[in-house]
């Protein structure tokens, strides 16, 4: 392989998948890849908020020869579908396919799997299927029953959030939607029957949540799993930054610092 | 039809996704300009729904990152931030043009992407049409009365009013609307005026969201004088909106609006249509 150009050359905008409904951003720096890393979005805002991130981590990773592929789930950023098709089955078999199109363009079998919050669920979920070496998640959401609970508490504050809207907004005017997305009653089910086992695999948990939140990694046993706590606390549900970045080095910092320690 | 992803521009530095549907003739072109720092999809995913809305009727778009912005990199260029976002612009215009054949574009920017909307559709021969969500907008009398007045009269307002800590050296009703340089209001009114001249179509959809110096549908005119009573400009108010439509069934409105006006002043010519 021939090094590219220039490091924006090394991002190739890509669809994939079976029809090619999948939106992706392949980042390679030319020499062949050591290792690859798969990075799983969250769904929703999240996954908007932790785009900017999720760039400059792959870029770092890039950086360090290492292939990465950047992806969005059917029905989220360009990908084909509608915000209210978002499917927790789709997203599995989504992530399968990432990780096939990852290995296909790296040519490397050493897929490493990272994802923020729900992408970390996913992540951790499809690991033995989709054969991921290894997982790095950040803040998992690991209690489904808990994480709708809470998005549904969000909604209701939202509507009647007078620094959003002068006048408050009727409950109908927000129903079926969590922070912006429609959300179907399917996904809903789906999130709360969902139960994390413990991973399959090696993995690395980056804590950054506040104090204050609940830390309950039970359901991942302690054999596979490593935490490492991140800081400054990340402000994944500050209601006043819905619509605001999430920018973090220290964990950037941390993911690339770990990944180019594993042989 | 599927949606197609472009690396492109004059340093290949930016990153874009087209709709290309093939049975309309003759459409414009739509192209839609981040809103703030948020990536092309824009907020809550508004500009993809936007986009394969008009792509089922027809209209080819393409909604990207401009410089810096979401996945799109630096030109390396030394330039100001202003011709920067024309030029990219332009090669936005350049592509969808190549691919879609269309030689006429709408522009959409919502805040900031309005305030770059303005800019470039002052200058650029090639758009025919410009949307402006939550664009300029200048606190007038009329803003002042319909805030005051109702507060004069509300013993709970005065109360909060007198125990609220007091704002920062600085911040007064002159406050800039935009974070970054605007431009002055009759500027802003004489290029309205200009873009008219020229043959533009414009629509103005200001929401509720952005109540601090906005506040009536009358406020276009009051902001922007008799250039708003024009046959080529169409405004609208959403009062019940907040800024980046947070609510599903208050884009799907704002969507609705759009499209109408789209289909109301740049019609597609269907295969087989009378001319």
């Amino acid at each position: 392989m021939t090094n590219l150009a220039t490091p924006l050359e090394a991002e190739t905008p890509l669809y994939f998948g079976p029809r090619g409904e999948l939106f992706g951003l392949y980042h390679c720096e030319g020499t062949p890849a050591r290792k690859a890393v798969l990075l799983c979005p969250s769904l929703g805002q999240e996954q908007i908020r932790c785009h900017r991130l999720y760039r400059q981590l792959a870029r770092a990773l890039a950086a360090e020869g290492i292939a990465v592929l950047r992806f969005d789930y059917y029905g989220c950023g360009d990908s084909a579908g509608a915000s209210a098709q978002v499917d927790w089955q789709r997203c599995l078999a989504d992530t399968w396919d990432a990780a096939n199109e990852l290995r296909r363009r790296s040519k490397t079998d050493h897929i490493i799997a990272f994802g923020a919050r729900l992408g970390g669920s996913i992540a951790l979920t499809t690991a033995a299927a989709a054969r991921f070496t290894e997982l790095v998640l950040w803040d998992p959401i690991l209690d489904g029953k808990d994480y709708v609970a809470r998005m549904d508490a969000s909604q209701n504050a939202l509507r009647i959030d007078p620094k959003r809207f002068s006048t408050p907004r009727q409950a109908t005017d927000a129903a079926d939607q969590w922070l912006g997305f429609a959300i179907s009653a399917r996904l809903r089910e789906q999130l709360v029957a969902w139960q994390p086992a413990p991973p399959p695999v090696p993995t690395l948990v980056l804590d950054s949540l506040a104090p204050a939140s609940t830390h309950n990694r039970r359901s991942l046993g302690t054999e596979q799993l490593r935490v490492k706590t991140v800081q400054p606390a990340t402000p994944w549900d500050d209601p006043g930054r819905l619509e605001m970045a999430i920018l973090s080095h220290t964990l950037i910092q941390a993911v690339t610092t770990h990944l180019r320690e594993l042989t | 039809m599927q949606e197609q992803a472009f690396r492109f521009g004059r340093a290949r530095h930016l990153v874009g996704i087209a709709g290309l549907p093939t049975a309309a003739a003759n459409a414009v072109g739509v192209i839609v300009l981040n809103a703030g720092l948020v990536h092309r999809i824009g907020p809550f995913r508004l500009h993809v729904e936007l986009t394969r809305r008009l792509n089922t009727s027809g209209y080819p778009t393409l909604r990207f990152d401009l410089s810096t912005l979401g996945d799109s990199g630096a030109s390396g260029e030394s330039q100001t931030r202003t011709r920067q976002v024309c030029a990219d612009v332009g090669d936005a215009i350049q592509l969808l043009g190549r691919q879609a054949g269309c030689t006429q574009f709408v522009l959409i920017g919502l805040c900031s992407g309005a305030q770059n909307v303005h800019t470039v559709a002052c200058t650029d021969e090639k758009v025919a049409g410009a949307i402006f969500l939550d664009g300029y907008a200048y606190r007038t009398v009329g803003f002042h009365l319909r805030h005051y007045l109702p507060r004069l009269f509300g013993p709970a307002r005065w109360l909060r009013l007198l125990t609220r800590p007091k704002q920062a050296a600085g911040a007064s009703d002159s406050t800039p609307v935009f974070a970054v340089e605007r431009l002055p209001q009759s500027t802003v009114r004489a290029d309205l005026g200009h873009m008219l001249d020229r043959g533009l179509k414009l629509c103005l959809i200001y929401s509720g969201g952005i109540s601090r110096y906005f506040n009536h549908a009358r406020q276009f005119r009051e902001c922007f004088g008799r250039v708003v009573s024009r046959p080529g400009i169409s405004t609208g108010f959403i009062r019940e909106a907040d800024h980046t439509y947070v609510l599903v069934g208050d884009r799907d409105r704002l969507l609705d609006r759009i499209e109408q006006w789209i289909f109301r002043n740049f019609p597609v010519e269907h295969e087989g249509d009378s001319s």
